[in-house]
């Protein structure tokens, strides 16, 4: 909402704030100022002047030869616009003026000719984008007088940010109330220049108002509450005069003609759209208010544009078919045009939910249906009917012809609401006395009708009453007016909640802090991705490259890799853990699981001179996610082969998280070159997607093993293992035969070359034999080492090197 | 006259013989120096040092206290200084100024470390983590919120739609509803979790941000209560002289509704103190009635509070970070600098 300083101040005598005060001030109050701004601030040596007279430059078809008086005597000056009249009044830059965009007017010669200033258009203005000709003012003014002054341009135009929740704000008056009920003054409508002084009479009917040929009925009372449809005769369209557009230009609308700018003029001023008909192009002479009928599914409004009607929407209508989209925009057909005559001047009260989808439906949104949307206020009628004929008659003359036809099939009751002191301090933690509540709503409206045993009964004024209709409503608007700053902030003790810890957070916390000690950096990437990376598609995406939720999050890394990659960076290790989503049948929330990624590339360790810089093989991933599978799911979960082909990653080099009961929650390894798009020098790509648990038990309880009090024995063991032997069966085989004194178990070393057979390796362990009770004797630990030879050589044809 | 004080004597002194030290080039320079001020026959430290049998006993300890200090000062300087002329190789030992031997670094997004700050903080003052979907219905996200569809507060967060009335959640304000469904008061969570809007890619906007609800429901909790918990986190967070203000604003599930700004006092490296704008963190208020009765509790007993905030927003204001973009570009040089 676009306030002007001036009017603001004008409409509370007394205010004597700086806009910048101002701001603040409102912004305490709940409607924060987001911008001030000044069209004039940059036409400071801009003043009005009148062409004398005007002859055809001797040496240019195009250019006239003008004399102006600026104020400092007749000068001549060449102008290029068509459009320069003999006596009329222009905005006019003297040498020496500097205009936006640091122009400055120098004396010139232009095709032979002196010219001394400029007569300038709105463009050069830095007011409009026309530039089509000269801006002509149309009024009485005094050669060389300020123009910002004279065209109310010394304004200061506030961009006051107004919540959903507050239409009554939607209106210089409604801010005036606010800045008043601070004790800066109240709230007076400024005196209209010419005011004939009418008192206008109002002709009330539930279903149709008429009086001669002229009616207006409302045939769909759910839509719209109530229709004022007053007539004014022999009105003349022609300019505002200054004042007005001032007004206007200050609140950052733009002037059209007399009856187009009272009506906006009363909607800048006390909230009420209005909308004037040319009397003479409603068919019947008459409005009837009704929904769209199957006939009528096309409507031009008034902008031009050809609108797509649905039978929900509300259509104001003459006796034969639609002339306006209901508190949304009229229509180009019976718009007020120059040579209109008598008009119908329209105040009416629509249903906010009903504009809201015919609104949205059209894609559209206009001052008025703006306000309606947030709600106008229904006591304000009258007022604002009054002000706006009032208005006209003063600027465009004409006479009221009747009394205003008032239909009115819902009468408007303010509602009384009990507000109770005990309430307001069970809520607020400071009581309030009585007086103080009365002193803090009265002036914002409220009245506080009765009292009795501590509970007020407060009358909601019809601008409030959209938003106020509880207690708490009317306890939200005393913390308000006394001022959330005026509270006490002392902590006082408190309860611990019902609710625990959820014990996600503690897993995903364990997870990432065990990446980070392990060199991985933590990435964050959105869940959009394009087609084919996900099972979830948003219905109304912003982006219809990505019109995907994700259903891994690996996908997205490999892409951050890749940017990493285009930027030159060659050790990349990141992970993130995020939300998988898939479907779950039609019309149902997707499935979410948390998942968690990783992507490396690069080398083991950081560049050191005594480093051989190895790149991260195999190992290195395996070890990874076994680190993230023993802390997502501790003992439950080994990592193994790969057992089957998948589309990430390569065959032979992958690996499965998988649980006891065999499934499978996660997989990492080496990937394929389909799903990255490397630069030439990279290494090899290791990647890992492991599911999370979605509910993590409490971490297993570690049982303390009495430290041993008896040497150990170590023997070394050279096995020539068969390649079609895996190096787990032989752990395993080893750790089920060495009996209850074997300890541990360690390979130290891998060979594999002329020393031995072809179609075997050598894998070497380290065996440690321990008694819990005394020292063990070397025959003791032959007969076990005996005993796994022989198993290892009778199930495995595993042999010992010699 | 005066004779000058023995103890100023002796700080001239060091002060002269490590200038000394430092500017002496090579060993036979050094040892030159060491005979000037410490050498046993004509040492000019020494010759103090001698000299104190002939002081009178009062002033004879203060005087050799600090005599002996300096000697000590002196002599450590003198050896350092042999050393590093000396340098690696002749000693036999490794150059011990070669670069160390570590693993990678690894850290967290800047985004997760500012929302750890937060839980941290949120924990000491009695809070527990909660969660809830990230994609839900329109009843959790709006209605069960005390927010009509049809109330031109449901545009303010251009909504992400899945099909029909499931949707990306547009804050994390469902968790609110999702608790209280659950569990009974007292509550005392905060909600940490991604959200969704239909915005473009901006320096200020992204269509997927994380943000941390927070709600608290009890018995007899006040408007005072939160001032006070919402003023206490902006002191643990930016420092005790943090201001806090609160400003009246609508959110339809709050009622009265703040926006809550914090005035940070920032100290220069010169030590002096500057006071930053007003800046917006957190929009927040009492929780509306109908909230608690659309979660089955009586709203007459009940009353409590409710806070969201963004720690992306956060993170750019503690950091300096001028675009939102920059923490999804996950470029590792950026993500190193946060380690």
């Amino acid at each position: 909402m676009n306030v002007s300083y001036r009017w603001l101040r004008d409409m509370v005598p007394g205010l004597d704030l700086s806009p910048e005060k101002l701001a603040e001030h409102l912004a305490l109050r709940g409607a924060p100022v987001e911008d001030i701004s000044s069209a004039g601030a940059e036409l400071g040596d801009i003043v009005m002047g009148v062409v004398l007279d005007s002859t055809q430059h001797p040496n240019a078809d195009r250019l006239s030869l003008c004399t102006v008086d600026g104020g400092h005597g007749e000068v001549k000056v060449v102008c290029g616009a068509p459009n320069v009249k003999v006596g009329a009044w222009y905005p006019f830059a003297p040498v020496g003026a500097v205009l936006p965009g640091n122009f400055k007017i120098k004396k010139s010669k232009i095709r032979g000719e002196v010219s001394d200033g400029m007569l300038c258009s709105s463009k050069e203005l830095g007011l409009g984008t026309e530039h089509d000709g000269i801006l002509e003012i149309q009024g009485e003014f005094t050669a060389g007088e300020s123009f910002v002054e004279a065209i109310g341009l010394d304004d200061a135009t506030m961009d006051v940010e107004i919540t959903a929740n507050r239409g009554d704000l939607l209106s210089h008056a409604g801010v005036a109330r606010e800045v008043a009920s601070e004790g800066e003054g109240r709230v007076e409508l400024s005196e209209i220049e010419g005011d004939p002084g009418i008192e206008l009479s109002f002709e009330r009917d539930a279903q149709e108002a008429r009086r001669g040929p002229v009616g207006v009925r409302i045939d769909d009372a759910d839509l719209c509450l109530r229709y004022l449809g007053a007539v004014i005769r022999s009105v003349k369209i022609g300019p505002s005069p200054a004042w007005l557009q001032q007004r206007l230009r200050g609140a950052g609308a733009r002037p059209i003609n007399n009856v187009v700018d009272a009506t906006n003029f009363v909607m800048l001023e006390l909230g009420q759209p209005l909308h004037a008909f040319d009397l003479n192009g409603l068919a019947g002479t008459s409005i009837v208010v009704r929904r769209v009928r199957e006939d009528e599914r096309s409507f031009t409004t008034l902008d031009g544009e050809k609108r797509k009607l649905t039978s929900d929407m509300l259509m104001i209508c003459d006796a034969e078919r639609p002339v306006a989209i209901g508190g949304v925009m009229g229509g180009l057909d019976s718009e007020v045009e120059d040579d209109t005559v008598d008009i119908l001047l329209e105040c009416a009260l629509f249903d906010p939910k009903s504009i809201r989808s015919t609104r949205k439906a059209l894609v559209m949104s206009t001052d008025a249906s703006y306000r309606f949307e947030r709600g106008v206020d229904p006591e304000g009628m009258e007022l604002a009917m009054s002000r706006a004929v009032a208005l006209i008659v003063a600027t465009a003359g004409g006479e009221v012809d009747g009394p205003v036809l008032d239909c009115c099939p819902v009468a408007f009751e303010a509602a009384t609401v009990d507000l109770r002191l005990s309430r307001i301090e069970h809520l607020l933690g400071v009581a309030f006395e009585a007086d103080l509540v009365r002193e803090l709503l009265t002036p914002l409206g409220f009245d506080v009708v009765g009292e009795s045993d501590g509970t007020l009964q407060v009358r909601v004024p019809g601008f409030r009453s959209y938003d106020v209709r509880r207690e708490v409503d009317l306890i939200e608007e005393v913390a308000r007016a006394h001022g959330y700053d005026n509270f006490p902030s002392d902590l006082g003790p408190y309860r611990p909640g019902t609710v625990a810890d959820h014990p996600m957070f503690a897993l995903e916390d364990e997870l990432r802090q065990s990446l980070a000690a392990r060199g991985l950096l933590e990435a964050q990437t959105p869940a959009f991705v394009p087609e084919g990376e996900g099972d979830v598609r948003v219905a109304n995406p912003l982006a219809t490259t990505e019109p995907f939720i994700r259903r891994a999050i690996l996908p997205s890394l490999i892409r951050r890799l890749e940017h990493n990659f285009a930027h030159g960076n060659h050790d990349v290790r990141l992970f993130e853990i995020g939300t998988s989503f898939r479907s779950a049948g039609s019309g149902e929330p997707p499935h979410e699981e948390a998942h968690l990624a990783a992507v490396l590339h690069g080398r083991r360790e950081p560049p050191h001179w005594s480093s051989d810089g190895a790149a991260l093989a195999v190992w290195d991933l395996k070890a990874l996610l076994e680190r993230v599978a023993a802390t997502a799911y501790g003992g439950a979960a080994v990592v193994v082969p790969g057992s089957q082909e998948d589309d990430t990653f390569v065959a032979g080099a992958a690996f499965d998280v998988q649980l006891a009961d065999g499934s499978v929650v996660g997989r990492g390894g080496l990937l394929k070159g389909e799903v990255v798009d490397p630069p030439a020098w990279a290494g090899e790509i290791w990647g890992l997607e492991v599911t999370l648990p979605s509910n993590p038990g409490a971490p297993e309880v570690v049982t303390f093993h009495p430290l041993p009090q008896f040497p150990a024995v170590e023997r070394d063991l050279a096995l020539l293992v068969p390649d079609n032997v895996w190096a787990y069966d032989v752990d395993a085989l080893i750790r089920i035969r060495g009996g209850p004194l074997l300890e541990g178990v360690e390979l130290f070393d891998l060979y594999r070359g002329e020393a031995v057979t072809q179609g075997t390796r050598s894998l070497a362990y380290r065996l440690r034999f321990r008694s819990p009770d005394r020292t063990l004797k070397d025959k003791q630990v032959d007969k076990a080492v005996g005993v796994i030879l022989a198993r290892l050589k009778e199930e495995l044809s595993v042999e010992q090197r010699g | 006259m005066t004779e000058q004080d023995p103890k100023d004597a002796l700080r001239a002194l060091e002060v002269e013989a490590l200038d000394a030290i430092d500017r002496a080039q090579d060993p036979e320079a050094l040892e030159a120096v060491r005979i000037d001020y410490l050498g046993r026959k004509d040492g000019r430290i020494s010759a103090i040092l001698r000299g104190l049998g002939s002081m009178s006993p009062e002033r004879r300890p203060a005087v050799g206290q600090e005599a002996n200090r300096v000697k000590e000062v002196v002599a450590d300087a003198l050896q350092n200084r042999e050393r590093s002329l000396a340098g690696p190789a002749s000693s036999g030992i490794e150059d011990l100024t070669l670069p160390g031997r570590g693993p990678w670094k690894g850290g967290l997004h800047p985004v997760t470390q500012a929302v750890d700050e937060i839980w941290h903080i949120f924990r000491d003052l009695g809070f527990t983590r909660a969660r809830g979907p990230e994609a839900d219905t329109e009843w959790y996200n709006f209605e069960a919120l005390n927010t009509p569809l049809d109330h031109p507060a449901a545009d303010e967060q251009d909504t992400l739609y899945l099909v029909d009335s499931v949707l990306l959640r547009s804050h994390t304000s469902p968790v609110q509803m999702r608790t209280m469904e659950t569990h009974e008061p007292p509550i005392r969570i905060i909600a940490p979790g991604w959200v969704y809007r239909r915005d473009t890619y901006d320096a200020t906007h992204t269509p997927a941000f994380m943000q941390v609800e927070g709600l608290v429901i009890d018995e007899g909790v006040t408007f005072v209560d939160f001032k006070a918990t919402l003023a206490e986190f902006a002191r643990r967070y930016w420092g005790p002289d943090t201001q806090t203000r609160f400003r009246p604003s609508f959110f339809p599930f709050t009622e009265p509704s703040a926006e809550v700004d914090v005035k940070r006092v920032i100290t220069r490296p010169d030590g002096s103190k500057e006071e930053t704008d007003w800046l917006e963190i957190m929009g927040a208020g009492m929780v509306d009635p109908a909230v608690l009765e659309n979660a089955g509790y009586d709203a007459e007993r009940y009353t409590g509070f409710a806070f969201g905030m963004g720690p992306a927003r956060i993170a750019m204001l503690k950091h300096g970070v001028d675009d939102l973009r920059t923490f999804f570009e996950n470029d590792v040089r950026f993500l190193d600098q946060f380690v």
